[in-house]
């Protein structure tokens, strides 16, 4: 167990705690910190997918509390988090680990995403990462078991007998010789006093013991969102609201050079005021559509920009040149590179968008004095901060509610933008506004997952490589909002490098990455680099296992390093191949192929089964994948992720292609961005292996969907003998190679 | 004018698509938005048994129709066959486009004779799924069948 969960440093009740007495309505509330090591260990295991050099210190120190409890006097278990619900199952698995400390059942602890408020130092990093699991694991689990210990010697007190009598379970406390005078939790809370901290560590409840850590415990989100109650941001509804809407530049580098009229919009039916403010102009009106189509009726003159078309960004997003940062280094692989014999194949993945089903979306209400907002965000203190600077006041002053999110994957993990308008439209008429995009505003308005390229590099000697290099372009995936965070690493984003090195045992190797600014924005995306990555490194490796005649599982294998990770990445890799009837004959037409990769700590494998149709569309037809995310909190949670993180790569890996043109994005609606339907849906099987008896959950969320288009591809690669160098594979592309 | 809306009528103001009619002047924000042109489906309701796009119906359209939404699916406590499914297989992640599957499952289920499987599986391909559910769609579509057949058994 790392320091920060140490008992010692939680006995420190004044350090380690907030508690307080007279909430509410009376009751009991416990704060904690994450300290410091524990975010290191994320990081550094973050940073092991890129680089060790760059896995130094970050500055990053939050104090307290990133996580707070309250029991009501009536009883009720409340647990506040920074982590926000996107559909990645966190709240449930973060009350499994406070349920199992505090013996009672999860579906009995409120678990809700905290307003910044409740928290006294913000948590930047918001919900993202697959980290939140992985960091809270130890610190909640000890906060729970503090507070359980906390509410055992309250009940010895009321009950007359010393602590180790006294057992806790399902929401009451008892004294063992006298197990029929219960008190509840309420009671305890209700006539203590006097809180202390435990003179002695809260023991954790041992793994043998557990009741509901690794349990497929159903999701505690699910009712409302099956009946319809659940609410989102763009569900967001106050007393006496209003709608606005904001006009946004035609272009990628539009500029406002001046409002003509607004008369047209002052006078569409329902609207209440037209804001004109410097760079800002925005309506409020009583209705959506009336300012929505006000905005339209605004006469303005733009500065379009310069018109730029897709080859000339794919152009920028090249290898080569200055500026290339080399991220990994093994042996010396340039100087086994020259020369005859040297097998070369070049990678393109074009820019692609998240297109969450629900657009961006944020109420506020602004006051003189203080700014509440609600809204659907991954980053609601980044989103605090980013209003406070908007509009010129304390962060402390900006209050922000954050809402379930209707689907993040990065694209609401930056997202001030949409909140700043609401607040100046409510600033400017002095009542609620809510403001929501529509499609077309979150597709032109967004940040894009950017186009990368890639070139590999190999030598085999005797069916072994000895010397392999990548070299990387990309456009900039966290640089593009972290300059703090930016300034202390050296040239390499490792957002757009996640996934790039080569952890097989090759004697030299070489990883080369490339920056490189691009007009249109661009930004995280669910596992960020992971899969264009993956896509490139993996795909190369069936090049090379077809140039040494090896069949690629054995090839894979065979390149293994003896270490702790080779075994588990061997082991995954045999168990999706045993699964999936690697080998094994196939019905006609089809073919498998198969691909790994490693990601916050979990090691991926999947084979992908696929065949072509007449009209040269590749058919997914199932992807088998096996995943060791170390200790696993909720099964069923898990594997919710990992089929939802494949379907990502196969769309990603079929269909989807945004492209610029004339100076805008070509498509601003899901006619033109297709992504995945139910009828091109594969069956997807997952298998969960902790093949270390690992007692540490590793990474989730954006892990499994490393290894897909890869695997795709390398099918492809077996199917027709010709090998796949662009995403999306479609049939245009897929033609051109069966021809060429 | 008045909609009737999960069988008590509302009165709205009569204007633009029946999506922001429900959602903004009625209050009923189960039903989602998604695209805005008829795409995604996260906006699919019940018009008269029907499965209909409210992101492209006007308000005037349905007047005097009964319009059913997931708000009023359930009868009290008792789920739809379409929302005990998804319950049983936890389909949604996020769950923005979750109304709109269920409500479009909830349509076919109510078609008699039943459609087969491949039908609904057909139906349900128009509702798109940011967040990748499609295998357990798959299941609660097979489950949400069953179930029905069973209740039909039974009467």
């Amino acid at each position: 167990m790392s320091q920060a969960a140490s008992p010692r440093r939680w006995r420190v009740s004044r350090r380690g705690f907030l508690i307080a007495t007279g909430i509410a309505g009376g009751g009991l509330a416990l704060g904690f910190r994450l300290a410091l090591p524990e975010l290191q260990l994320w990081l550094s295991e973050w940073a092991e997918q890129t680089d060790a050099s760059t896995g130094a210190p970050f500055a990053i120190t939050p104090n307290d509390p990133f996580a707070w409890f309250e029991i009501s006097t009536d009883g009720e278990v409340r647990l506040f988090l920074t982590k926000v619900e996107m559909g990645q199952g966190v709240m449930t698995a973060l009350t499994q680990l406070a349920a199992e400390e505090l013996r009672l059942a999860p579906s009995r602890i409120r678990v809700q995403q905290g307003p910044t408020s409740r928290f006294r130092s913000p948590d930047f990093f918001g919900t993202a990462g697959s980290t939140s699991v992985l960091t809270m694991f130890a610190p909640l689990r000890q906060a729970a078991a503090t507070l359980r210990e906390m509410l055992r010697a309250a009940a010895a007190q009321q009950l007359g007998t010393t602590a180790d009598q006294v057992e806790v379970a399902d929401g009451m406390a008892f004294a063992r010789a006298q197990p029929s005078r219960r008190l509840t939790f309420g009671e305890l809370v209700r006539e203590q006093t006097n809180w202390e901290t435990p003179p002695q560590p809260a023991p954790l409840t041992p793994p043998t013991a557990w009741r509901y850590i690794g349990q497929p415990v159903p999701r505690l989100d699910l009712r409302d969102k099956i009946t319809g109650r659940a609410i989102y941001g763009y569900d967001a509804r106050v007393p006496g609201m209003l709608y606005g809407a904001v006009l946004h530049p035609p272009s990628l580098e539009g500029k406002l050079r001046r409002i003509v009229s607004v008369e047209r919009a002052k006078q569409t039916p329902g609207v209440q005021q037209v804001v004109v403010e410097r760079d800002f102009v925005g309506v409020v009106a009583r209705t959506r559509a009336a300012a929505w189509q006000a905005i339209s009726q605004i006469e303005a003159e733009w500065e379009i920009g310069k018109r730029w078309d897709q080859d000339e960004i794919e152009r920028i997003v090249t290898v080569g040149g200055p500026g290339g940062v080399v991220i990994q280094r093994v042996g010396d692989a340039p100087a086994h590179l020259q020369g005859e014999g040297v097998i070369r194949a070049e990678y393109r993945t074009p820019f692609a968008i998240q297109t969450p089903l629900e657009a961006q979306a944020a109420l506020a209400d602004a006051r003189p004095e203080r700014v509440t907002i609600w809204a659907s965000t991954q980053s609601p203190f980044m989103m605090q901060q980013q209003v406070a600077l908007a509009l010129r006041m304390r962060p402390d002053q900006v209050e922000v509610v954050p809402l379930l999110v209707g689907g993040g994957f990065g694209r609401k993990s930056f997202n001030p933008e949409i909140a700043i308008e609401a607040a100046r439209l409510s600033r400017a008429v002095g009542a609620p506004v809510h403001v929501a995009w529509t499609r077309q505003e979150e597709l032109q308005l967004g940040f894009l997952r950017p186009p990368t390229h890639h070139r590999l590099s190999a030598r085999l000697e005797g069916g072994r490589i000895v010397a392999i290099e990548h070299e990387q372009a990309s456009g900039d995936v966290l640089f593009a909002f972290a300059p703090g965070l930016a300034k202390q690493l050296i040239g390499n984003d490792f957002g757009a490098t996640r996934g790039a090195t080569i952890r097989y045992a090759i004697p030299h190797r070489r990883v080369v990455a490339w920056r490189r600014d691009l007009p249109v924005r661009t930004g995280p995306w669910r596992g960020l680099g992971l899969l264009a990555n993956t896509f490139a490194v993996e795909s190369f490796m069936d090049l090379l296992a077809r140039a040494a005649n090896a069949d690629p599982l054995a090839f894979r294998l065979a390149h293994l390093p003896d270490t702790l990770w080779g075994r588990r990445m061997a082991a995954v890799l045999r168990a999706a191949a045993d699964r999936a009837g690697w080998g094994r004959p196939l019905p006609p037409g089809h073919a498998q192929g198969i691909a790994c990769s490693t990601d916050v700590n979990t090691v991926v494998a999947q084979v992908a089964e696929i065949a072509l149709e007449e009209d040269e569309r590749i058919r997914v037809h199932r992807i088998t994948l096996a995943m060791d995310c170390g200790l696993v909190v909720n099964p069923d949670g898990a594997r919710a992720q990992a089929e939802g993180a494949v379907m990502w790569g196969v769309s990603s890996a079929l269909l989807e292609e945004a492209r610029v043109s004339n100076g805008r994005l070509a498509a601003l609606n899901l006619d033109g961005y297709p992504i995945l339907s139910l009828d091109r849906a594969p069956a997807v099987e997952v298998l969960l292996l902790n093949t270390t008896n690992s007692a540490q959950p590793y990474g989730v969320g954006e892990p499994p969907m490393g290894p897909t288009a890869a695997a795709i591809a390398n099918a492809f690669l077996a199917l027709t003998g010709r090998s796949l160098h662009q995403m999306p594979f479609t049939p245009q592309r897929v033609r051109e190679r069966l021809s060429g | 004018m008045e909609l009737n809306v999960n069988g008590s009528l509302h009165r709205v103001s009569g204007d633009g698509l029946l999506v922001w009619a429900l959602r903004d002047e009625l209050g009923l924000t189960g039903t989602k938005i998604g695209c805005g042109i008829g795409l995604c489906g996260a906006c699919t309701v019940l018009v008269d048994g029907e499965a209909v796009r409210a992101c492209i119906t006007s308000v005037r359209t349905v007047q005097g129709k009964r319009i059913r939404t997931i708000e009023g699916l359930a009868q009290g406590d008792q789920l739809h066959p379409a929302q005990q499914a998804f319950l049983e297989h936890q389909v949604p992640q996020c769950g923005w486009c979750m109304s709109g599957q269920i409500i479009t499952l909830a349509a076919l289920l109510e078609q008699r004779p039943l459609p087969d499987e491949p039908t609904m599986l057909a139906a349900l391909s128009r509702n798109l799924c940011r967040c990748g559910c499609y295998t357990r769609i798959r299941q609660a579509v097979r489950s949400a069948r069953l179930l029905v057949q069973q209740q039909e058994a039974r009467r």
